[in-house]
């Protein structure tokens, strides 16, 4: 993978958490949509990513997030974003993503309203 | 019998009214005095015409007639002579300059004036001073003028004060007009200086020779070998605190009074000439005016000019000079052209073409000029001179004359050009003037070279470039078919209003041009140039411009044609004024097409003044300089990554926030995918360039490929893509996007210092035009 990608996975609870570091591009909005369509066609219907590492955004790395919300749907899961950079927030926005999914600050108000705890 | 005494300017000298000039002035009476120990040097004094060298002249006359010799050495004896009379024939020349001498001889030796001249009865009387040998010249004198051999009698004549000098006294010459013999019959040009050689080497016999046309002088003293024997001393106005003092005695003279805070701007206006000055207060003192502020000054002043004491002396000039009226006419409204209106000549080719006359007469005409000091001629190079009230003048002279205006009108004019040049004009700041500045350096570039027709058209120019982006326009420039050609400019003029005319003519820039590389009159164009100082050209400005250039063609007598309008617009424009302008065939320019129009000569747009609101950045923006990088990308996976890089830089020299940064990175980042993916490149590059303004950061995205995608493909719909445009129009405060056959550029700009924290609040910039939206 390239330096300017990463992606780390974890399992909070039922909670599916996918950290996106670097630059999130085709690539890397490839390599998120895989992890995730793995973790739904097991069954997991929570789905938190982060991108607290996320240091930039193209306009493909978003259609890429954009399936992603549209397979989770499909699948009638739940998604959340967290740690979500001022600008990121924007573009989310411009490209209608935040209407369906929404975003939190840190990964625990985010867990916590997966969980419905929220 | 004739009278005698050069009844020319030293009866009217006025030691007393004589003020200033000391440096000159001990300068020359030291060279005088050095003559006694034969050190002495010579002196050629130079100067326009009325400027005070016949009064220094007879200043040092007297200070030298004052003088005692010392230590048993010979005293200087002045001979003041003026070749100005009229003496063409050397035998009435030396006739005159004998007279001359032996009756100013026996004044110095302490005789008073004789009431007639008795040759025989003066050489008798000096005889008794110890002077001998003055009937043995007079008689030689005869002789010659039995024989009609003139220029034997003046050297006679010339000689003479040399050879009865001694112990008693040395002559010092002080020759006045000198260039004047040059005219003598029947004697080449240069004969009075060979005559004279030997007495100048010597270092004995110190000489001062003054005259307005120092051109002819020199050549003729570099001739005789003599040019280096002489020093040369050019005399100026009077200095302000000299011209003030003189003012004070004048006006105590005359009983006249002016305020003293008035004085040194009247010294001002009139050039601190020393004539104009007594004209002035006499003119004040016979309308028995009071004089309580500048106002009434320039009134009075404009009065003398235009038909008091101060026109007369000066249309007596041009009568006498030029008798025959189109004549006059001629060397009026070619003065006029030079001098008030700067036309910059400097070959007798030029002169005679804008005179429009025959090169006979052209020539008679710039050699009365000459002899009356307002040109000088080097060489081939001519120098015209001339002063304020010349100026005024010939302002009147014209406006009389050609546009028949009357005289009042005229004053009128004068008084209030002089008036309203006082304060600078409000408005007119640095970006103003700078701009100014920049167009006329590029206009005396021009150089008869053709330039699209759009770098003068602004609604045409953005009919075809509206919407498109710096780079896109440069290519559609270079295409462009419809080509103007330019005329070959031989002086702009700063600020005309300064010159002459007031506030009727009052434009940023005149050029005067020629079509054709032949300087002739029927090539002659006039570009008049106004940069706009408001942000948004109303239709009203543009009509006040159109005014002023009609009212400019008529004083120039230009047919239509002939006089081009420019005017350099600032931001935007009322879609009326664009109208009115097309009507009036006025040329319009938009910075976008004045920075292309630079570019074509090799000129950089102004830097613009830095705004201190605007100037967040550190030392290089804050300067009000303009960075710029310039970045060639491989089409590959990942390198629009070194573009944000690159474009993080560009923003950390703005010193803008983190906020802006991303947005910077993220736009060109998606303008670089987008060029990636959708231009099917040839060369599989991308060209970015990153200018950062103290107002803005711009950043172009070039590519050569097809076009931008500025919409979604029904594939690309279904796979949630297509985003690019719309999230750049997010991110940027404004977007342009331009393709045509070579490419695509996608101009992006942010203002800084503005609002950029709400990309929301898109601002437009008109000229550049909006982006044209999806396609």
């Amino acid at each position: 993978m390239s330096p300017y990608r990463t992606i780390e996975t974890r399992e909070a609870g039922d909670t599916f958490v996918v950290c996106v570091g670097g630059y999130l591009n085709n690539l890397l909005g490839e390599e998120v949509e895989k992890v995730v369509r793995a973790k739904l066609d097991d069954g997991v219907r929570r789905i938190l990513i982060n991108f607290q590492g996320t240091r930039m955004v193209n306009s493909i790395g978003i259609s890429f997030v954009i399936g992603i919300v549209e397979k989770v749907m499909e699948q009638e899961g739940r998604m959340a974003f967290c740690a979500l950079s001022r600008i990121n927030c924007d573009l989310f926005r411009v490209t209608g993503l935040a209407k369906y999914v929404r975003s939190f600050e840190t990964e625990k108000e985010a867990l916590d309203y997966l969980s419905g705890n929220a | 019998m004739r009278l005698f005494g050069t009844m020319g300017a030293e009866t009217s000298f006025r030691e007393e009214d004589f003020f200033g000039r000391e440096e000159e002035l001990s300068a020359l009476t030291r060279a005088a005095l050095e003559g006694s120990r034969g050190i002495g040097s010579s002196f050629m004094i130079y100067g326009p015409p009325n400027i005070g060298k016949t009064s220094l002249l007879l200043k040092l006359a007297k200070v030298l007639g004052a003088s005692a010799g010392g230590n048993g050495l010979p005293r200087p004896f002045p001979l003041y002579f003026s070749f100005s009379q009229i003496l063409s024939h050397p035998l009435a020349l030396s006739q005159h300059f004998l007279q001359e001498f032996l009756s100013q001889l026996l004044r110095f030796l302490g005789d008073e004036r004789p009431s007639a001249f008795d040759p025989a009865a003066m050489c008798d009387r000096l005889a008794s001073f110890g002077v001998t040998g003055c009937r043995e010249v007079l008689a030689a004198h005869e002789r010659c003028t039995a024989e009609g051999d003139g220029l034997s009698a003046l050297v006679n004549a010339l000689s003479f004060p040399f050879s009865a000098s001694g112990e008693l006294f040395y002559p010092v010459f002080l020759f006045d007009d000198f260039q004047y013999t040059a005219k003598l019959q029947a004697v080449p040009e240069g004969a009075m200086l060979s005559i004279l050689r030997p007495y100048i080497k010597s270092g004995h016999f110190p000489m001062f020779l003054s005259g307005s046309s120092p051109g002819r002088v020199t050549a003729a003293l570099k001739r005789e070998g003599l040019f280096g024997t002489f020093q040369m001393i050019e005399v100026g106005g009077l200095s302000t605190s000299s011209s003030v003092r003189l003012w004070g005695h004048l006006c105590e003279r005359r009983r006249v009074d002016i305020p003293a805070a008035l004085l040194p701007r009247a010294s001002e206006r009139l050039g601190g000439i020393p004539t104009y000055q007594r004209m002035l207060v006499e003119e004040i003192f016979f309308r028995g005016a009071k004089v309580p502020d500048a106002v009434t000054l320039e009134n009075l002043y404009a009065v003398s000019v235009t038909e008091g004491k101060l026109n007369r002396y000066w249309r007596e000039f041009f009568e006498n000079t030029f008798p025959n009226r189109v004549r006059r006419g001629r060397a009026i409204r070619f003065l006029k052209r030079i001098l008030c209106d700067r036309f910059p000549l400097d070959t007798m080719e030029g002169a005679i073409s804008l005179m429009g006359a025959s090169e006979e007469e052209g020539e008679t005409i710039l050699s009365a000029l000459e002899f009356k000091g307002l040109l000088k001629a080097d060489l081939d190079q001519l120098t015209f001179l001339g002063d304020p009230v010349l100026a005024d003048f010939l302002y009147w002279a014209f406006e009389r004359g050609v546009l028949g205006k009357g005289t009042s009108q005229v004053a009128a004019a004068i008084v209030q050009a002089r008036l309203s040049h006082t304060a600078p004009e409000p408005g007119q700041g640095g970006d103003h003037a700078r701009r100014v500045a920049i167009v006329k350096e590029l206009m005396r570039k021009w150089d008869l070279r053709e330039v699209p027709l759009l770098l003068l058209d602004f609604g045409m120019f953005r009919e075809k470039f509206g919407g498109k982006g710096l780079l896109e326009v440069v290519i559609g420039m270079e295409r462009e078919a419809v080509r103007v050609r330019l005329p070959k400019v031989s002086s702009v003029s700063t600020g005309y209003r300064a010159s002459r005319g007031g506030p009727r003519f009052d434009f940023d820039l005149v050029a005067y041009g020629f079509l054709a590389s032949d300087f002739s009159e029927e090539n002659l164009v006039i570009w008049a140039v106004d940069a706009a100082v408001e942000k948004n050209l109303g239709a009203r400005a543009v009509e006040h411009f159109e005014n002023r250039c009609r009212l400019l063609a008529l004083e120039k007598g230009l047919p239509h044609d002939r006089l081009r309008k420019w005017m350099i617009i600032n931001e935007t424009t009322d879609p009326a004024a664009i109208d009115l302008a097309s009507r009036y065939g006025i040329h319009l320019s938009h910075p976008t097409q004045l920075r292309l129009f630079l570019n074509l000569f090799g000129l950089e747009e102004p830097d613009r003044e830095p705004e201190s609101a605007h100037s967040p950045g550190p030392d290089a923006t804050s300067a009000g300089k303009t960075l710029e990088y310039e970045l060639v990308l491989p089409i590959k996976a990942d390198s629009e990554v070194v573009a944000a890089r690159v474009a993080e830089e560009v923003a950390a020299f703005a010193a803008v926030d983190a906020d802006t940064v991303d947005r910077i990175k993220m736009a060109i980042i998606e303008a670089c995918i987008n060029a990636f993916e959708h231009s099917a490149s040839e060369s599989g590059k991308v060209r970015l360039r990153y200018v950062l303004s103290p107002d803005k950061i711009e950043l172009f995205v070039q590519d050569d490929g097809k076009g931008f995608r500025t919409g979604m493909t029904p594939e690309e719909s279904k796979k949630n893509r297509g985003w690019g445009l719309k999230l750049i129009r997010e991110l940027v405060d404004d977007v342009e996007i331009i393709t045509g056959p070579d490419g695509t550029v996608v101009r992006m700009m942010i203002h800084l210092g503005g609002d950029s924290a709400n990309p929301g609040t898109n601002q437009q910039e008109e000229g550049g035009s909006a982006s044209p939206g999806e396609r």
